[in-house]
């Protein structure tokens, strides 16, 4: 009977109570919005990679080195050169190395040059490796592997075709419209930027530059067996003894054309030094950065230390884990600022909401002398408002969750594209249930004015004014 | 304190004022002095006064909704005035109706509703096949038609209203019926047709009708006049002006 009474009671003040109503939606998605967008964040952030040791790039700003390499995000840096990478690669603490090269794009995703050994030593979430849904790793110059979320937005699976766009933009003039790619591998989702990007190979993306530049375009090798990945080397180390360079290769050929061996061994061959589609053995002159997976962790620093150093190419090393933990205070500090705003207008609007049961007590009086001369104690007068306050509460918290579920739903491929914040698919938390109980538990401490006001009017006066 | 419960019949005196005082402020001069006065079970009062006599307190103090300085109030037998709040509450719902001169029901609730809700106040069942069946037929001893009980309190004519309020009064049958001026806003016969249905409805109840209307007081056999209080000058007088009752029953 009561819940009755406060909701006819509302009914009957609806302007005051929608007005008041609104202003608990707005506040409360406020909040619900800042805390889904900060644990969601958080989640990806810390998701996004594990595993990787050190990463290499140039030295523009650990941060732009961060977030070119691990988020896609943010414009890639100057690069590092073939032999640089070399040297890495021979670094003895160094157990496994991919190197990426960024810059182009496919339909607003970004294109990631790099080898296998991206799919074999990437790590992301809890050192959850990267797994296929369909097709596989790289098998010639010319496959390319896509996301998850590419594959689904843009309906591609293997041996579709697609052509990579230069530069960073969602649109671009300059297509490789003559070195198309054809998909090999869809990779399951991940949560995380693989997910939003095209891999191709290092060779590939070397040659649709070199097929845009020039017009002597000869099409990308393409071999019939599967790849072998060298276990702990991603740059390969063709003929096994690591030295073996361009020159080597070149005088390979010369002595084979020379022994009179014929065009299929010659290939064979060939495919050999393209297998894993390193660096050495196509002759890409640099990287935009390159992911190290070290022997021995404890390495680390001292590895860092001495590739910040060096004097003949300035590079920049960066460890990832750190580089995280520095970026996430940066925005901690913001989050925690957008947090207590958020707070701070929700404890506004509900003083708005005990406001407004205040104002409306004047024209109550009568009712409250009513009610009490029928029989209602003051306690239960007290409850009655209380229960006005709690209802507009509840129903704008309802009505701000879902509000909030359906705009977060909404704008996820928008967030996840255009700053690389990956939504789950459970958004409520704890934390959010534990807001929508502070929020009611505020509510009926607040509304404990206009109550007490109820609860002490007198009865006589008012029914005698009548 | 006993815990009140609908009294049983056995009652002879439904209410006894024994040497109430009541001011509005502490120390202040008294608006409501009576020696003693009683009615008994299922007699009829007419209660008159010129305005600011203190009539409308003095049902404030026999409806609970007043205590008085000093002096008690016994309803039905019971010491009314010296219960606990609560209990004074729910004693006042269960036991007496109010009928109040702009009838006072809540405008936003329906006809139903605010029956409904003097029930719950009293703690009686709301929700079943016999209480809407003694609704729908209180209603229709008002001669009310039951599709009323769907419309909003605002909604209805003064006549109407008038009629919502004496059922709402009459539902948990009470045993004391106040009813405070419900007739200024009628014309002779809408009057005539309230009192004849009034009498009817509440005849079991001890009823005390105040009203300042002359015109009214030939329903009642019984008739009381509450007369404007003199502050006392000297001792003397004080014996006479404190007597605020008139008349007898």
């Amino acid at each position: 009977m009561l819940t009755t009474i406060a909701i006819e009671s509302l009914k009957r003040r609806k302007s005051t109570a929608l007005l008041t109503l609104v202003s608990i939606v707005i506040s409360v998605s406020l909040l619900l919005s800042v805390d889904i967008i900060r644990t969601q964040v958080k989640s990806s952030f810390t998701r996004t990679v594990s595993g990787v040791d050190v990463i290499v790039g140039a030295p523009n700003g650990q941060l732009n080195l961060l977030l070119s390499s691990v988020f896609n995000l943010s414009a890639p840096t100057k690069g590092i050169s073939k032999k640089s990478v070399l040297s890495l690669q021979e670094d003895p603490r160094v157990s496994w190395l991919i190197p990426i090269s960024l810059g182009d794009t496919h339909k607003g995703f970004r294109v990631i040059g790099t080898t296998n050994a991206y799919f074999q030593h990437f790590k992301y979430g809890d050192k959850q490796p990267l797994s296929f849904a369909s097709g596989g790793l790289f098998s010639d110059a010319g496959s390319t592997v896509i996301g998850a979320d590419i594959a689904e937005s843009l309906g591609y699976s293997v041996a579709d075709n697609i052509v990579i766009s230069h530069g960073l933009g969602n649109v671009s003039f300059r297509q490789h419209d003559a070195y198309p790619f054809t998909v090999v591998g869809v990779l399951n989702k991940t949560g995380t930027p693989v997910d939003k990007a095209v891999y191709i190979t290092l060779s590939g993306l070397e040659q649709a530059h070199s097929h845009s530049a020039s017009s002597s375009i000869t099409k990308p090798l393409t071999i019939k067996k599967p790849p072998v990945i060298k276990k702990s080397s991603a740059l390969a180390k063709p003929h096994s003894s690591g030295q073996h360079g361009a020159e080597v290769h070149e005088a390979e050929h010369s002595e084979e054309h020379a022994s009179g061996r014929d065009e299929k061994d010659h290939k064979e061959h060939h495919e050999e030094h393209y297998e894993n589609y390193d660096i050495d053995s196509i002759r890409t002159s640099s990287v935009s950065a390159v992911m190290l997976g070290l022997e021995n962790r404890v390495t680390a620093l001292q590895l860092q230390y001495q590739i910040n150093q060096r004097s003949d190419e300035p590079l920049l090393a960066i460890l990832p884990g750190m580089a995280l933990a520095e970026l996430w205070q940066i925005m901690g500090n913001v989050e925690a600022l957008l947090l207590l705003l958020s707070t701070l207008i929700v404890v506004s609007s509900l003083f708005g909401l005990a406001t407004m049961l205040l104002a409306t007590m004047r024209e109550r009086y009568r009712e409250i002398a009513v009610l009490r001369t029928i029989g209602a104690s003051p306690a239960t007068l007290l409850i009655l408002v209380q229960i006005e306050a709690l209802l507009i509460a509840l129903a704008g918290c309802c009505i701000s969750i879902l509000l909030v579920l359906g705009l977060l739903h909404g704008i996820k491929p928008w967030l996840s594209s255009e700053y690389g914040v990956f939504l789950g698919n459970v958004l409520l938390t704890k934390s959010s249930a534990i807001i929508v109980l502070l929020v009611v538990v505020s509510t009926y401490l607040v509304s404990f004015f206009p109550a007490h006001a109820a609860y002490r009017r007198g009865l006589h006066r008012d029914l005698n004014d009548s | 304190m006993e815990a009140i419960t609908k009294t049983e019949s056995s009652y002879k005196v439904a209410i006894a004022v024994d040497g109430v005082s009541f001011s509005y402020r502490k120390g202040g001069t008294p608006v409501i002095d009576i020696p003693h006065w009683q009615l008994n079970k299922g007699e009829h009062v007419f209660l008159s006064g010129p305005s600011g006599s203190g009539k409308s307190t003095f049902l404030n103090l026999l409806s609970g909704t007043l205590t008085p300085d000093s002096g008690s109030i016994s309803l039905l037998e019971k010491p009314f005035s010296s219960l606990s709040n609560k209990q004074r509450d729910r004693f006042r719902a269960n036991h007496i109706g109010v009928v109040f001169q702009q009838f006072n029901l809540i405008p936003y609730l329906s006809v139903k509703q605010n029956i409904e809700a003097a029930m719950y106040f009293a703690g009686n069942p709301i929700k079943s096949k016999k209480v809407d069946e003694r609704i729908v037929m209180l209603i229709e001893q008002l001669a009310l038609s039951p599709q009323v009980l769907h419309v909003k309190a605002d909604a209805l004519s003064v006549g109407q209203q008038q009629r919502i309020a004496i059922a709402r009064a009459l539902i948990n049958s009470p045993d004391v019926l106040i009813v405070d001026e419900p007739t200024s806003a009628l014309d002779a016969k809408a009057r005539d047709s309230f009192m004849a249905i009034l009498k009817s409805v509440a005849k079991d109840s001890a009823l005390v009708f105040v009203s300042h209307d002359p015109y009214m007081m030939k329903y009642f056999s019984n008739h009381l006049k509450m007369r404007n209080f003199t502050p006392p000058n000297n001792a003397a007088s004080e014996t006479e002006s404190l007597k605020m009752l008139e008349g007898g029953l």
